[in-house]
């Protein structure tokens, strides 16, 4: 087996042995989901949100906070390599500086889509649309995919040029208060907050809302969706480059 | 003599603090068991990171072997075993596991890897604490175990920062006897810091001294406690707080 292949078998091993970042962050989104549906939801027969129904726009935010409240949020594999010092025995072995922050991050970001596919899954069982079928849940995923590597790989680089573990959480602290000027918990139309509504035009956390919401039910036009796609491309393609850059500027 | 690890030159400064290295010119043979001894903060512990890699020197050239450290990434990391003086181990593994899978990465096959991991266990009668994860070893356990993880793909030059610090009298012996088979056996070249004198005293062959980031002796322990004291024989301990305590110190060689 090459060491790179061994560095991305431990990273998701550990993972596996230690879900409890993971677990709590799906336990968190799928409270949430339920409270916000259970307690907004009667709204949902209002013509702005179409005929899908409040499960169907709500849920796109159950599937953006889940990442950052689990491992690909926290770079968790990473971060506790970091903690307790192996980081530096790994780093003064032959594997490649590279493969020292790709091993986690895909660890992490496979991790997100396991439980995002879990929570698709309940939300299905729960009479979640998918527009498209299969389709829908394959676009899902992917924007999943690429939101888990936004946030990896920023977490990542972050640790690895600070040299500290708990610079992790500056990338979820710095996103987190996007996730509520958008439109995370009504449309547009029904959002009477001027400021609010020209942030949320400003907030590419609304584009990838809103290209989950048309991949569900419907809500949102196919321009949204094809401009989530493209923010997150972006995101995750920078966020890429800053992490492996981040592999020659690595602080031990 | 063949020289095994040189510096020339070198310099370094922390962004926020002090010089910790102001022009280190040091040169260490090849098959020596030579040691760094200084007082805390002198600057031993930043030229070792320096000498593995771990940080970037300012200014200055260094050499281990015929491998420029910084440009043969692999070939470095596979020729020098390295100890610093913070343990090093994923904590969620078991001992056993975690000597193998370092052999693994360094190229070892699984079976390779798992004679090697119980030589080992054997060398540093590790062997009751095989399955226990190391969160829960000991502190002269882990550091044991820090240490044999350093020699599992047989490096020819072994940097040990302090490597002792935290072990009991027995362990200290044991990995002595482990060091010095390989040192005076097997030729591994072995760069030492210690707070311990009477184990520099008792196994280097070589020495140098660092103060305030520069080089003040190098050569051979018996020449340093000559030079401080000619009439009569001391301990390196005391050759050594002699030299730290004299108000105008003798000039000393630099080699």
């Amino acid at each position: 087996m090459s060491t790179n292949t061994l560095i991305i078998t431990r990273s998701i091993l550990k993972l596996a042995k230690q879900p409890t970042a993971p677990i709590m962050g799906f336990a968190m989104s799928l409270f949430f989901l339920l409270v916000y549906n259970a307690g907004i939801g009667g709204i949902g027969h209002l013509e702005a949100f179409g005929d899908k129904g409040y499960l169907a726009f709500i849920f796109p935010i159950t599937i953006i906070s889940l990442a950052m409240g689990s491992s690909a949020g926290a770079g968790q594999t990473l971060n506790a390599d970091m903690q307790s010092g192996y980081f530096r025995r790994l780093y003064l072995s032959p594997v490649s500086r590279r493969m020292l922050v790709i091993a986690p991050m895909l660890a992490d970001t496979f991790s997100s889509l396991f439980f995002t596919g879990i929570i698709l899954a309940i939300g299905a069982l729960f009479g979640l649309p998918f527009q498209f079928g299969v389709l829908s849940v394959a676009g899902i995923l992917l924007l999943s995919l690429l939101w888990a590597i936004t946030l990896c790989g920023f977490s990542a680089g972050i640790m690895l040029r600070t040299g500290q573990h708990q610079s992790a959480s500056i990338v979820t602290n710095a996103i987190f208060p996007l996730l509520f000027l958008s439109t995370t918990f009504l449309p547009r139309e029904l959002i009477t907050s001027q400021w609010l509504l020209a942030v949320s035009w400003a907030n590419p956390v609304t584009y990838v809302l809103e290209a989950n919401r048309y991949l569900l039910g419907g809500t949102a036009t196919q321009e949204f969706f094809l401009l989530g796609l493209t923010i997150l491309t972006l995101t995750s393609a920078g966020s890429l480059i800053f992490a492996v850059g981040s592999t020659d500027k690595i602080k031990i | 003599m063949t020289v095994e690890i040189l510096f020339k030159s070198i310099t370094k400064k922390y962004r926020k603090g002090p010089e910790a290295l102001r022009g280190i010119d040091l040169e260490v043979g090849k098959g020596e068991l030579f040691t760094l001894l200084g007082p805390n903060g002198a600057g031993k512990s930043t030229l070792v990171k320096i000498a593995t890699t771990i940080i970037r020197k300012d200014s200055g050239q260094f050499s281990i072997g015929e491998h420029n450290p910084h440009r043969d990434f692999s070939p470095i990391r596979r020729y020098i075993g390295v100890a610093l003086q913070d343990n090093e181990l994923d904590p969620a593994e078991t001992a056993e596991n975690l000597l193998t899978f370092q052999g693994r990465l360094f190229g070892l096959t699984r079976n390779q890897a798992q004679q090697r991991t119980e030589e080992l266990l054997d060398a540093f009668e590790l062997q009751t604490e095989r399955a226990k994860k190391c969160e829960t070893l000991s502190g002269g356990n882990k550091r044991r175990l820090h240490c044999a993880l350093a020699l599992v793909h047989r490096p020819r030059v072994l940097f040990l920062d302090e490597p002792t610090v935290g072990m009991d009298p027995e362990a200290r012996a044991r990995f002595w006897q482990v060091i010095t088979h390989l040192n005076k056996k097997e030729g591994v070249t072995v760069f030492l810091t210690t707070q311990y004198l009477e184990e520099a005293d008792k196994h280097a062959t070589q020495m140098a001294l660092i103060k305030d980031g520069t080089i003040h002796y190098g050569g051979t322990v018996e020449s340093f406690k000559k030079l401080v004291n000619a009439e009569k024989q001391t301990s390196l301990e005391e050759s050594y707080l002699a030299w730290m305590d004299l108000k105008s110190k003798p000039e000393l060689p630099v080699n």
